[in-house]
């Protein structure tokens, strides 16, 4: 007993260590912005233009990648194919390359040379629009919900569509009715992982869209132009109305499912 | 009605070897066969999951490359698979979102009525029993009017003490909603009640088909035989006469032991080699020539004989308990 008492108490020590470390700067935050100047923040119209530039993006990013990255996820989930782990790999890279490197390649393959060119013929511009922003959040964060949703596809065993489909279920049918509402959690985590991690989205967003400001560029543009006392309440507000956002979601999602 | 010619089926180093059989309309088919030997795999392909080599007809047109939902065939698999997403009445009309159903709304009180699941009917399908989802997923099957109704082990993950009501539902269904069924399992006791015509598989072969009493008594090879729990095969020579088959086989309980040669027919002098007590009989292996018989003795005969290991005595079978394969 006694040693399971040593046993508890350096794990829980350990735990303290790092839970503490993520959340005091968060608190202190807080702390130092106080109320009155967190409200202000929220009440100028730059901030919450940013947030809400923010939070859009983010989330046309995440729809965008429901409808293409969804197919995709399923097909990784069911099949096994030529160049399948090329593919599982790619989908990788994104999370290891720096942003700011990212947002170079972004800029040199959608802002100039062919590919730019067809883009710009049909009214697509990246350069300093919230396309641009909505596809450095994605080209980052894109990984999350895809890999979020091959995982819940595999929770899903096959024979719950060969079943679906003797009933009479076409295949389109089957993924609606079945392997969809079965994989939710995992794609709503997924969804909610990339949305989240789109927000917080600054190295490469910033190289290719300056302008329009989403909320981190713009905590970082006041940090440099006016120090932290006007940098630290965007980012307060920032954090509270996506923390806001994110329970929201959660609780929605646990009161339905 | 359905017919299978020359089925082959690959699958890394399991093969489902040319089968060919088939089943009449409103008959019970039972494939039986041990785990590992191909049924489900078979049972898939007939649904159309796999793609097959060799022919499928089904009603005189061939289905062998028709999507499964297009054939029309219901399948109840062993863990049942019930929509996680749905609610038990939500999984029993399943169906009725893609195709019509024929006097949907009556058939679906018949068929919650016939399987006693009226109770279960708002309840989600992860809360319910082995029984109860397997029931639900019967109802689920026989909702959608199949012509086949393809059962994979349906049995082998409900309870035994309700194994015996579901089983005279399942023989009940092939009239009661004009359907055929086919039923694979590994249980020849659940064969015998239920098959009208059985298929015996091993390792990926149908190794013998026919009407299930002559299958289930008279079997015409060893391996099926021994599947099929026979004991005490040997080769018909012992017997010293012209027979049917080359080897015999004799129920344990049907041997008699004595002291005297005239008990019956066939008395073979024979050693007790080794003797096991169980609860309400003995395990009793005696040596007749080079061939060990296994026999069941009950307790009372046990004592009357006053059986010992090493004794001498004779062992006797009467001939209308032979059967020879």
């Amino acid at each position: 007993m006694i040693r399971d008492k040593g046993f508890l108490i350096i794990f829980i020590f350990l735990a303290a260590v790092i839970a503490l470390f993520l959340l005091v700067p968060l608190v202190q935050l807080f702390i130092n912005v106080g109320p009155v100047k967190l409200l202000g923040a929220l009440q100028e119209k730059e901030v919450y233009e940013s947030i809400f530039l923010t939070l859009k993006s983010s989330f046309y990013a995440v729809l965008f990648v429901c409808i293409t990255g969804i197919p995709l996820a399923y097909l990784l989930a069911r099949y096994d194919f030529w160049g399948k782990s090329f593919v599982e790999s790619l989908l990788d890279v994104p999370v290891m390359v720096p942003h700011t490197a990212a947002g170079i390649a972004l800029l040199v393959t959608f802002q100039n040379g062919e590919i730019g060119g067809f883009l710009k013929s049909i009214g697509l511009e990246f350069l300093d629009t919230t396309t641009g922003i909505m596809a450095a959040m994605m080209f980052l964060s894109a990984p999350f919900l895809i890999n979020g949703a091959k995982e819940g596809f595999k929770k899903v065993d096959v024979k719950y569509e060969h079943m679906a489909r003797t009933l009479g279920a076409s295949r389109m049918s089957t993924f609606f009715s079945i392997v969809l509402p079965n994989a939710r959690n995992d794609i709503l985590n997924g969804a909610l992982m990339m949305w989240s991690r789109g927000l917080g989205e600054f190295g490469a967003v910033v190289i290719i869209a300056y302008h329009p400001m989403i909320a981190p560029v713009l905590i970082y543009d006041r940090f440099t132009n006016f120090g932290l006392s006007y940098s630290a309440p965007v980012a307060a507000s920032m954090i509270l109305v996506s923390v806001s956002v994110f329970l929201a979601i959660r609780f929605v999602n646990n009161r339905f499912s | 009605m359905l017919k299978v010619e020359n089925l082959f089926l690959q699958k890394g180093e399991f093969s489902l070897k040319k089968l060919s059989f088939s089943v009449k309309r409103n008959s019970y088919f039972v494939i039986l066969g041990k785990t590992g030997s191909g049924k489900t795999m078979l049972l898939e392909s007939i649904a159309g999951i796999n793609k097959i080599e060799g022919k499928i007809f089904f009603e005189e047109e061939e289905i062998t490359t028709l999507p499964l939902q297009k054939r029309g065939f219901g399948f109840v698999y062993q863990d049942f698979v019930l929509f996680p997403n749905l609610t038990v009445k939500e999984n029993i009309v399943f169906s009725s979102r893609y195709k019509q159903i024929i006097d949907a709304d009556a058939l679906f009180l018949d068929i919650i009525n016939f399987l006693q699941i009226e109770h279960l009917l708002e309840r989600k399908t992860t809360h319910l029993s082995g029984g109860e989802k397997q029931r639900v997923a019967m109802a689920r099957a026989i909702y959608s009017r199949p012509k086949l109704l393809l059962l994979d082990e349906p049995l082998s993950a409900v309870d035994p003490t309700f194994r015996n009501s579901i089983m005279k539902s399942l023989k009940e269904i092939v009239t009661r909603y004009d359907t055929t069924i086919i039923h694979v399992t590994h249980n020849f006791r659940e064969a015998s009640y239920l098959a009208d015509h059985i298929a015996v598989m091993i390792d990926g072969s149908i190794i013998e088909q026919g009407e299930s009493n002559r299958i289930l008594n008279h079997p015409k090879s060893i391996e099926v035989a021994k599947f099929l729990g026979f004991k005490n095969i040997f080769p018909s020579s012992l017997l010293n006469e012209n027979t049917l088959g080359n080897v015999f086989s004799i129920d344990p309980n049907a041997i008699l032991f004595s002291y005297t040669s005239s008990l019956t027919k066939y008395c073979f002098k024979c050693v007790i080699e080794d003797i096991m007590g169980i609860s309400d009989h003995y395990k009793v292996f005696a040596r007749v020539k080079e061939h060990l018989f296994f026999v069941k003795v009950p307790k009372h005969m046990f004592a009357k004989l006053d059986l010992k290991e090493g004794i001498k005595c004779y062992l006797c079978i009467k001939k209308k308990d032979i059967v020879f394969i």
